[in-house]
């Protein structure tokens, strides 16, 4: 074997078990040399290549996915599926909290509101979320936020209803509130004002994009509102 | 009351577990390698996240057509490049090609040793014709055959395109020693 094939067959393959190449190198230490050289140098290539994966990173696709069946399957099938699927969840995520009556959107909107569920989402957060990373999220939905609306401290994707939605997390001087937004079209039938036992929200339009603000006190609900009415442009 | 469909119930519900086990176990096992992968494909921490976010909400609800576990790197491969592609889909995605934005964030990629760190920006600035199918061969373990698989190219083209990568980095690694020496000179 010639020293340009041998060299391209470890080029491409440095695990190649081509049985020239083998005899090709077993026959010249030069090239079992070369070969050695490029095994080395992969070795460093993969030590390089395993950057670090975010923390609890497992944890966070499996909640996601857990909130994803959970909507679905209250929509879609018969109430005692609807019930095994949610003993499933409980089971595994443990979301009690979520089997209020049928109201589409906001019940989801609520669902991503409680405690346990804004509590994981800031375990998994870093912390301040800069405006940067928000516009890049922002981007799916066509918009930009360009002014301050408080200490966001946790931004993420996630599906209200199965709409993709942008779900900020927003600490106010009373307690924590949720901020997201949502494609309209996609999100016609959500009233203006609603509310639970506990929980009030708002939404309005600006543009092609929905804004809903949810949290436990109506006054800062409002505030919020205002104060996201001019920050987002769309 | 829940006596006549407690069987319905809790066969339902035995499937549910046995698919969230399933699934679960497949987060476990990939997500890192998926990540990975991702961030080489990607060079943004906050795509890339969002991205294999996708990509494992994508693999749950087709779970049942992963008929072997065995191939499952590859398939959640497919599914990862698929979501990636369609973000340039989107029009209203309107972000600067990403290829401008070469030079990933050192943090995204966390402390390594200065050798680690070279190696690292000598990958990430091979054309992604180059970086792929070197990523899937060194962080996926695929082989020639199943990079050609996943790339829609032949063998030939693809053995020929992890030569070159490899070339292009060594190239850059003796580059950058000669000048080493020459400034010590």
């Amino acid at each position: 074997m010639d020293e340009l094939t041998f060299r391209r067959t470890i080029y491409a393959d440095p695990n190649t078990t081509d049985p020239d190449v083998v005899k090709a190198a077993k026959d010249d230490p030069s090239k079992q040399a070369f070969w050695d050289d490029i095994k080395a140098l992969d070795a460093q290539m993969i030590a390089a290549a395993s950057i670090p994966v975010p923390d609890n990173f497992a944890e966070k696709l499996i909640l996601r996915q857990g909130m994803d069946e959970f909507s679905q399957h209250r929509k879609k099938r018969p109430w005692y599926v609807a019930m095994a699927a949610s003993v499933a969840m409980v089971v595994s995520i443990g979301y009690m909290t979520l089997l209020a009556g049928d109201n589409g959107l906001a019940n989801d909107v609520f669902a991503h509101v409680s405690h346990e569920y804004v509590n994981k989402e800031i375990m998994m957060s870093s912390g301040n979320v800069s405006t940067e990373s928000i516009n890049k999220k922002m981007a799916t939905f066509n918009g930009q936020l360009s002014d301050e609306i408080g200490n966001i401290v946790s931004a993420n994707y996630c599906y209200l209803d199965k709409i993709k939605s942008l779900h900020m997390i927003i600490k106010g001087e009373k307690g924590l509130i949720s901020l997201f937004v949502v494609p309209d079209s996609e999100s016609k039938d959500l009233k203006e004002d609603f509310s639970n036992d506990e929980l009030t929200g708002n939404s309005f339009l600006l543009e092609s994009a929905k804004i809903i603000v949810v949290g436990e006190n109506a006054a800062e609900v409002s505030q919020l509102s205002k104060t996201a009415k001019v920050a987002f442009t769309f | 009351m829940f006596s006549r469909n407690k069987k319905a119930s809790s066969s339902v519900s035995t499937d549910m577990m046995k698919k969230q086990k399933r699934y679960e176990a497949l987060v476990k096992a990939l997500h890192a390698d998926i990540f990975r992968y991702a961030m080489w494909l990607i060079k943004d921490k906050a795509i890339a996240e969002d991205v294999v976010q996708e990509t494992f909400l994508r693999a749950w609800k087709s779970l049942d057509s992963l008929k072997d576990e065995a191939a499952a790197k590859s398939w959640l491969i497919t599914i990862l490049r698929r979501e990636n592609a369609r973000r340039f889909e989107r029009k209203q995605f309107d972000l600067v090609d990403i290829d401008d934005v070469a030079v990933p964030d050192p943090k995204d990629f966390g402390d390594v040793t200065l050798e680690h760190r070279e190696l690292r920006r000598i990958m990430s600035g091979l054309s992604e014709e180059y970086r792929e199918p070197l990523m899937m061969q060194i962080l996926m373990g695929f082989s020639g055959d199943e990079i050609a698989e996943q790339l829609n190219l032949n063998k030939n083209t693809v053995m020929t395109r992890l030569f070159r990568a490899r070339n292009q980095i060594r190239e850059a690694l003796t580059g950058e020693q000669t000048t080493g020496a020459q400034v010590n000179g």
